[in-house]
C-alpha cells in the first residue's frame, strides 16, 4: 500500500470527493491517477482524479494587477496558499477485507481524512478485476457528465498509466472493447473517447520502431 | 436419427436474433460474410436442444448499429486496433433462412434421459421422428451451423441406400444429395434450364439413375438422337457416353424407319408404323402442325365410318385428288378413285375431303409408315417394357416436329392403354402388379402446351396416369409454355439457371416459397449448378451437379454387386 499522502479531504458524497492539498503535495497526483482514502480499518474507497482546480484567494486577485511582483512575493503566495489546491475525483470502487469491488461504498470517507496516491501495484489490482466493470462509473452514472468533465480525456490518460504498469503489449484493447460495447448506441459520446485513446495509444506498429 | 453431437461441438455460423415463420429466421453472423453464399443450407439448433431447423439461406444483409459506422472515414481519426474493435463490434451481417424442416432432437445419447425419450419409439408406441414441415421457431440466440454430410443423408436419405441416387453435391462443402427414386418415379417429374446450361447432361445423369434403380422401366423419345449411342459435346468435343454402352442388356435402342442408322450405330430394331394403326385422332393431334381445318374432324369421321378405323388411312392415302374421267356425254365427272368421288358419295364437303387430303400429303410421304411393317415392333417395344428393359426410340433423320408429334403420341396412347388394362386386371384380381413406367418427353413443350393439352396423351397421364404406374418426365427448356395445370402436377423439378421470368415462375408454380426460390434459380451457375425442388424433395436445394463423366459411371456401376447369379442375368435379357 502507498504511504504517499498527497491531500485531505474536503468534501464527500457517495458518488465523489474533493481533496484539498498543499503545493509541495502536488508534485506526485496528476490527472486521472488512481487514489485511495481510508473509511474503517479493511474499508477503503477508490477514485480517479478527475480535475485539479487552482481556485483564487482573495489575496491572489489583489496582487495579480501589481506591476512588477517580486518573485519572492509570488513563491510565497504559491507555496503559502490560504486555500488548498482542490483536487476532484470520483468514485470507482472499494475495497473491502482485502476484495476489490468496482461498486460504490455504503459511505463516504470522512472530510480530513488522509488521500493516498496509489502505487502501481494497487493500479495492476484495481484494473485486472472483473472486466472494467467500473467503467460504468465513469460513462453511466452521469456524474461527470453532469459536470461537463473531459471523460474521453480521463479515460485514455488512466488506461495509459494502467497500460504503463501493466507493461503488456495490448493490454489496453481489452478495455476499448468494453468502451465499444458500453456505448456503442451513443456514436458522439463514443468517438470522442475513442479519439482520445487513438491519440494516447497510436498504432503500436509505429511505437516500437 | 442424426447424431447428438453437443452444440458447443460443431463450428457455428451465428445465432437467431428475429424473424418469425412467414419470413424466415434472421441470424447474426458471427463469421466473415464472404464464408456463407445464398442457398446454403444450414442447421439451427433451438438452445433448449428440442428441435433441428433445416434452411436455406435466401438473403444476406449488410447493417450498422447507427449508419454513421459504416462510414469509413471515421477510422482516419482512430488508431488501427480501435477501428477494427468499432468495426467488429458496430457493424454486422445478417442472414435470412427460411426454414424448410424441423427434426425432433431429443438428449443427449448416453444420459438417462435419451433412454426414457427413445423408450415409446423401441415400444412401437410412437414413430421415430422425422422431418416434418417447420410448425414453431427457435428461441432467440438459437445456434446456426453448416449442414454436415450426416443432416444431408437424414433429410435427402442416406446415399449408400440402393434406391437413393445422387445428383450432386451442396455448394459449399460438398456433401452428396441424394434423390430418392422411389419418389421420383411416383409421380410425373421434369429437368429443365435454358439452352446451353446442361440439361442433356442432367438428363443422362437421371436416365442413368433410373436405368440402374431398375425399379421402373423408361420410355424414352430420343428427338435428336442424344441418349442412345454415344455422342460427342458440342462445347468440349469430348465424347459423351451413350446408355448403350453402359446398360447393353437393359438398354434396346429403336430406330425410326426402317434401315435407320443411328449416329452410324444400328439399333436394336426399327419401328415402323402399320397404316391400320394411325386413329383419326392421332391426325386430329396435327391440326396445329398440318394447319388444318375445323371440317377436320367430320371428314376423318366420315372416313372412319367408311373404311372403319384400321383401314381408313390406306384408303384415303390411295384417293387422288382431281382426277376425272369423262361419261359418255363428254362430262367430266369426279373418278371413282377420287376423294370427290367418295366425298360426294358419303355426303361430305368435296373442298373439306380435298384440303384434308392435301394437308395431310405430309404424313403420307412419312417413310416410316408402311402398309406391312417387317415386324411388329409397336408390340416388341411394349413387350420389352412390360419385361422391364428400358426402349429409347430415336427419330434418326426425322426430326421434325411432324415426326415427333405423331410417333410419341401414338405410341403413348398404345402404351398407356396397355398399362391401364393391366392395373386394372391387378385392381380385381390382386396380382400381376404392373412395372412402373417412366415415358421420358424432350421438347415437352411441343406436346404439353395449352393448346394441346387437351388432345394429348401426354396431359392425361401427368394428371391422372399415377394410378395407372405410368408418369412422365418432362424436359424442357421453356416451362413457361408448358400447361400449368401440368406444371404444378410434377413431383420433383430439377432446374438448371433460367433466364426468362415466366419460365422461373413456371417451374416454381404450385411450389411453396416461392420469392427466394425466385432469385436463387436466376443466380444459379450454368452448366454448373441445379435446384432440386417439389414433392419428391424434401426441401428444396441448390446443389452443384455431378459431373457425367466415366468417373461417374464407374461409381454409379461399381455400386451394383459383382456376385450377379444367373437367373439375375437372365432376367435382365427379358425373358
Amino acid at each position: 500500500m502507498s504511504v504517499i499522502e498527497i491531500g485531505r479531504i474536503l468534501q464527500a458524497s457517495t458518488t465523489e470527493f474533493i481533496v484539498g492539498c498543499r503545493i509541495d503535495q502536488l508534485t506526485a497526483p496528476g490527472f486521472g491517477d488512481l487514489v485511495r482514502a481510508p473509511i474503517e480499518k479493511d474499508f477503503a474507497v477508490y477514485g480517479l482524479i478527475y480535475d485539479i482546480r487552482i481556485e483564487e484567494d482573495g489575496l491572489v486577485r489583489q496582487m495579480a494587477t501589481i506591476n512588477p511582483i517580486e518573485a519572492a512575493i509570488i513563491a510565497d503566495n504559491q507555496v503559502n496558499r490560504i486555500v488548498p489546491i482542490e483536487m476532484r475525483v470520483i468514485v470507482v470502487g472499494y475495497k473491502y477485507k482485502g476484495q476489490i469491488k468496482h461498486q460504490l461504498p455504503s459511505r463516504p470517507a470522512l472530510s480530513l481524512d488522509s488521500i493516498n496516491l496509489c502505487s502501481n501495484e494497487e493500479l495492476i489490482e484495481f484494473t485486472t478485476v472483473g472486466e472494467f466493470d467500473y467503467f460504468r462509473h465513469l460513462l453511466r452514472n452521469n456524474v461527470l457528465q453532469g459536470k461537463d468533465a473531459p471523460v474521453g480525456e480521463l479515460i485514455s490518460t488512466h488506461l495509459k498509466k494502467a497500460q504503463d504498469a501493466h507493461d503488456e503489449i495490448g493490454w489496453y484493447e481489452k478495455a476499448s472493447k468494453v468502451i465499444i460495447s458500453m456505448l456503442r448506441d451513443d456514436y458522439i459520446s463514443l468517438m470522442i473517447i475513442l479519439e482520445a485513446l487513438s491519440n494516447a495509444f497510436p498504432n503500436e506498429e509505429n511505437e516500437h520502431e | 436419427m442424426s447424431e447428438n453431437q453437443t452444440q458447443s461441438e460443431k463450428p457455428h455460423i451465428g445465432y437467431v436474433i428475429s424473424g418469425g415463420l412467414k419470413d424466415g429466421f434472421h441470424i447474426r453472423l458471427e463469421v466473415d460474410p464472404d464464408k456463407v453464399q445464398e442457398g446454403a443450407f444450414v442447421v439451427t439448433e433451438s438452445i433448449n436442444d428440442e428441435w433441428l431447423f433445416y434452411g436455406l439461406v435466401v438473403d444476406l444483409q449488410l447493417g450498422a448499429i447507427d449508419p454513421r459506422y459504416a462510414d469509413a472515414s471515421i477510422k482516419n481519426r482512430l488508431s488501427k486496433p480501435i477501428a477494427e474493435q468499432l468495426n467488429s463490434e458496430t457493424l454486422y451481417t445478417n442472414l435470412q433462412v427460411m426454414p424448410a424442416l424441423m427434426l425432433e432432437k431429443g438428449p443427449k445419447p448416453g444420459t438417462p434421459e435419451y433412454d426414457k425419450w427413445r423408450a415409446p419409439f423401441i415400444a412401437g408406441l410412437k414413430d421415430e421422428p422425422r422431418p416434418l414441415p417447420v410448425k414453431t421457431v427457435p428461441p432467440h440466440h438459437s445456434k446456426v451451423r453448416m449442414a454436415e454430410a450426416g443432416d444431408i443423408a437424414e433429410i435427402f436419405g442416406d446415399t449408400n441406400k440402393k434406391s437413393n441416387f445422387v445428383i450432386g453435391y451442396t455448394r459449399e462443402q460438398g456433401h452428396p444429395v441424394a434423390l430418392d427414386m422411389e419418389k421420383f418415379v411416383q409421380r410425373s417429374s421434369g429437368v429443365f434450364g435454358a439452352t446451353g446450361t446442361g440439361k442433356s447432361f442432367l438428363t443422362r445423369l437421371v436416365l442413368a439413375g433410373l436405368i440402374q434403380y431398375n425399379k421402373a422401366s423408361v420410355m424414352i423419345f430420343d428427338m435428336h438422337n442424344e441418349y442412345g449411342f454415344d455422342d460427342t459435346a458440342s462445347d468440349t468435343g469430348l465424347k459423351v457416353i451413350g446408355l448403350k454402352s453402359k446398360f447393353p442388356s437393359r438398354v434396346r435402342v429403336v430406330g425410326l424407319g426402317g434401315g435407320a442408322m443411328i449416329r452410324n450405330n444400328v439399333p436394336d430394331f426399327n419401328l415402323e408404323i402399320a397404316s391400320s394403326d394411325i386413329t383419326p385422332e392421332d391426325i386430329e393431334l396435327l391440326s396445329r402442325e398440318l394447319n388444318l381445318k375445323e371440317t377436320t374432324a367430320t371428314t376423318l369421321d366420315a372416313l372412319a365410318t367408311t373404311f372403319g378405323r384400321d383401314k381408313w388411312y390406306a384408303a384415303f392415302k390411295e384417293m387422288k385428288i382431281g382426277s376425272v374421267i369423262e361419261t359418255e356425254d363428254g362430262k367430266k365427272v369426279p373418278a371413282p378413285d377420287s376423294v370427290a368421288f367418295w366425298a360426294n358419295k358419303h355426303g361430305v364437303n368435296v373442298m373439306a375431303a380435298e384440303g384434308l387430303h392435301s394437308k395431310l400429303r405430309r404424313v403420307f410421304g412419312l417413310d416410316y409408315i408402311v402398309e406391312k411393317p417387317a415386324a411388329d415392333s409397336l408390340r416388341e417395344i411394349i413387350k420389352a417394357l412390360k419385361a422391364g428393359q428400358h426402349i429409347v426410340l430415336s427419330f434418326a433423320r426425322h426430326e421434325s416436329d411432324l415426326d415427333y408429334l405423331l410417333v410419341s403420341n401414338l405410341l403413348t396412347r398404345r402404351i398407356k392403354q396397355v398399362w391401364e388394362d393391366m392395373a386394372n386386371d391387378f385392381r380385381s384380381s390382386g396380382d400381376g402388379e404392373p412395372r412402373p413406367l417412366v415415358i421420358v418427353v424432350e421438347e415437352a413443350h411441343k406436346l404439353l402446351n395449352r393448346e394441346m393439352a387437351s388432345q394429348t396423351s401426354f396431359s392425361t397421364i401427368a394428371r391422372e396416369l399415377r394410378k395407372y404406374y405410368v408418369t412422365l418426365l418432362i424436359i424442357d427448356q421453356r416451362p413457361s409454355q408448358i400447361y400449368d395445370e401440368v406444371m404444378s402436377q410434377l413431383g420433383t423439378r430439377v432446374s438448371g439457371w433460367l433466364g426468362d421470368d415466366d419460365d422461373i415462375r413456371a417451374v416454381l408454380s404450385g411450389l411453396s416459397g416461392r420469392e427466394a426460390l425466385r432469385g436463387m434459380l436466376a443466380r444459379l451457375q450454368p452448366k454448373e449448378e441445379v435446384m432440386l425442388m417439389g414433392w419428391g424433395v424434401p426441401m428444396p436445394l441448390p446443389v452443384r451437379s455431378r459431373r457425367y463423366d466415366d468417373k461417374f459411371w464407374e461409381e454409379l456401376l461399381g455400386k451394383k454387386s459383382d456376385k450377379k447369379s444367373a437367373l439375375d442375368n437372365i432376367k435382365e435379357l427379358g425373358f
